[in-house]
């Protein structure tokens, strides 16, 4: 540690001071950078050539040591791209994320609406309405599962509201099991969209709304034509990050349905999860991973793009918003 | 319509909305506290019971204690198991969390005065979170197993460490960008070294701000499954691994014995939530919103 604390002057006595502090200050960098370039180094870049290896080398548990794998080029590849499981993954994985960001956002966002005017209660309420994003994935799996098993209690809440006896077979058919799950996953990260949206809402400037007040607007043309357009930055970061959250969610799904019954419930770290550790086809999760991989950082990169632009916007909003309080 | 009459229809209109949203919330949480207190033959009783009749602590104790009757049952548990979950846990979520916030407050702290990352690199660094670990957790394991580091905590404490940084630098970075810079600049002119500004000039300014990352990065790392099942499942198992166990049982489904476990996993969880309520917001959106 003492070897890069660099204090001005003390490095290099006779250069002028103005020079050694320039040299302090990039020691100091160097200094701060070295330990995240060697976990690149030693954790990540290994790992990456590791899977790059295996997509190109046919292995599997049961074949012998893995660095002796045969190279077959581009099978693994035209194996994943002509699999139909594959191709249901994503699908399946994109209508998740997609369903249950909108859910969130929606509720969320009506939450944040409804409460970022003080009124009595609303630190209870907010309290209540952030410790389901508070609790563990796999205890709401489980939990989900106390709830809604064919004889469980929303069944008999709906039989006792509808008069007749139902068993909504929310958990074994495959028609409902995705609906299930997302719906698990809205009850879960609605507090996420919901702190973020009341963050926006309180951010607002008051000027401009005050004066659209004035000119006589309406409560909905002040929402429609003043709060929602400034808000945009704040919805798209608050959909973004819950979308990207959503693509990657395994805990729940794993814990219910093991991507059953059948293959409702098969996502993409669902499948990968089974080819790699079920049916043993390590090759064939590499190049899978592979692909996604790509796929998420084509997604990742264009949300960045747009989070750049929207995080300037924040970030003038809530100065403003500073200044004024 | 009068104004005031406007005023109590939105008022009305306003909590029965923010009502059904509350017992949406509530019922499964209510549901799980419940369960753990109802004895055996209520976990699946068809009518509904809705109310432990009698309440019992049963449960708690067949989980979190080395009672006798759980061994001569034919679902033979070792009762400590849940300890030694507890343990790893907490053991594993306060190292990689303090590894964490020390290194990110470190960059975060060169980002925001010394531009040790550009703000592209910055977004990058968000990378590390936002693509699926389930991507790389195969080669990670068998590069594990080639350093001898699968199954141990080390391991999971090291990607937990990696897999954290990037909220701890954007949180921290967050925090830190709002002390002004007169303060290290006068540390500067008195001829301070900079690490020594850094740890007792910035640091103690943005101490709420520490303290806030570091709950919020626990919350995640308490609540991590998918590594914690791949890379470490035999020899360190961390509370929600253990919480799994319970489901493939041969004694079928003991939901009150998971609900027992489940509120032991959950309260410190919601605890340490509400103390840092006013930041969840900055946190989950990597420190953009702040407030």
């Amino acid at each position: 540690m003492s070897s890069v604390v660099a204090v001005p002057g003390s490095v290099a006595p006779a250069a002028p001071r103005e020079v050694s502090r320039a040299r302090g200050i990039r020691r100091f960098k160097w200094a701060i950078l070295a330990p995240l370039i060697a976990l690149f180094a030693g954790v990540l870049l290994p790992v990456l050539l590791l899977q790059l290896y295996f997509s190109f080398h046919q292995w599997s548990v049961y074949l012998g040591s893995w660095w002796d794998a045969e190279w077959v080029g581009l099978d693994i590849f035209k194996e994943v791209l002509t699999d139909p499981r594959f191709g249901w993954s994503i699908i399946r994985s994109l209508a998740f994320a997609l369903g249950s960001t909108i859910g969130c956002f929606l509720i969320g966002f009506g939450l944040a609406y409804l409460m970022h005017k003080p009124f009595r209660g609303q630190a209870l309420y907010y309290i209540l309405f952030i410790i389901p994003m508070l609790t563990v994935p796999i205890v709401v799996a489980y939990t989900a599962e106390m709830l809604l098993y064919d004889a469980g209690p929303i069944n008999d809440i709906i039989s006792r509201i509808g008069g007749v006896e139902h068993k909504v077979p929310f958990l074994t058919n495959p028609d409902f099991a995705l609906t299930s799950v997302m719906l698990l996953e809205v009850w879960n990260w609605t507090p996420f969209s919901f702190i973020i949206m009341l963050a926006g809402f309180s951010s607002l400037p008051k000027e401009p709304i005050e004066a659209a007040r004035i000119l006589g607007a309406s409560t909905w043309r002040i929402f429609w034509e003043v709060q929602l357009p400034l808000l945009r930055p704040v919805i798209f970061l608050a959909l973004t990050l819950r979308f990207l959250e959503a693509m990657a969610e395994f805990p729940k799904i794993w814990a219910l349905f093991q991507g059953g019954p059948g293959s409702a419930t098969e996502t993409i770290p669902v499948y990968i999860f089974l080819t790699t550790w079920q049916y043993f086809e390590v090759s064939k999760g590499a190049a899978m991973s592979y692909l996604v991989m790509m796929l998420m950082i084509v997604i990742v990169l264009l949300a960045i793009r747009l989070l750049r632009r929207e995080k300037h916007a924040i970030d003038a909003m809530t100065a403003a918003a500073s200044r004024t309080a | 319509m009068t104004k005031s009459q406007k005023n109590r229809i939105g008022s009305i209109v306003r909590y029965t909305l923010l009502t059904i949203w509350a017992v949406i919330v509530a019922f499964p949480l209510y549901w799980m506290v419940s369960t753990s207190f109802k004895p055996s033959e209520q976990w699946f009783a068809w009518p509904t019971v809705y109310i432990p009749d009698p309440w019992t602590i049963v449960n708690y104790l067949d989980v979190w204690t080395d009672r006798q009757e759980v061994a001569t049952g034919q679902y033979i548990i070792s009762a400590q198991r849940p300890w030694i979950a507890f343990g790893n846990s907490l053991m594993i979520a306060l190292t990689a969390t303090t590894l964490s916030v020390v290194y990110g407050a470190v960059i975060a702290y060169g980002v925001s005065r010394y531009r040790v990352l550009s703000e592209v690199r910055m977004f990058q660094l968000l990378m590390l979170r936002m693509i699926p670990p389930i991507v790389i957790v195969a080669p990670l394991s068998l590069y594990y197993s080639a350093l001898g580091l699968l199954d141990t905590a080390t391991g999971l404490i090291l990607i937990y460490f990696l897999t954290t940084l990037p909220y701890s630098v954007w949180m921290l970075k967050s925090f830190i960008d709002e002390v002004p810079r007169e303060v290290e600049q006068a540390a500067e002119i008195l001829g301070a070294p900079r690490w020594r500004t850094l740890v007792e000039v910035v640091l103690p300014l943005v101490r709420s701000g520490i303290v806030a990352t570091f709950l919020f990065i626990l919350i995640l790392t308490w609540s991590e499954y998918l590594l914690a099942l791949l890379l470490a499942k035999t020899e360190v198992v961390t509370l929600p691994i253990e919480l799994s166990k319970y489901q493939g049982t041969t004694e079928g489904r003991v939901y009150g014995r998971q609900a027992a476990l489940s509120v032991g996993i959950t309260v410190p969880l919601v605890f340490i939530g509400l103390i840092i309520r006013k930041h969840l917001a900055r946190g989950f959106s990597f420190g953009m919103i702040r407030r």
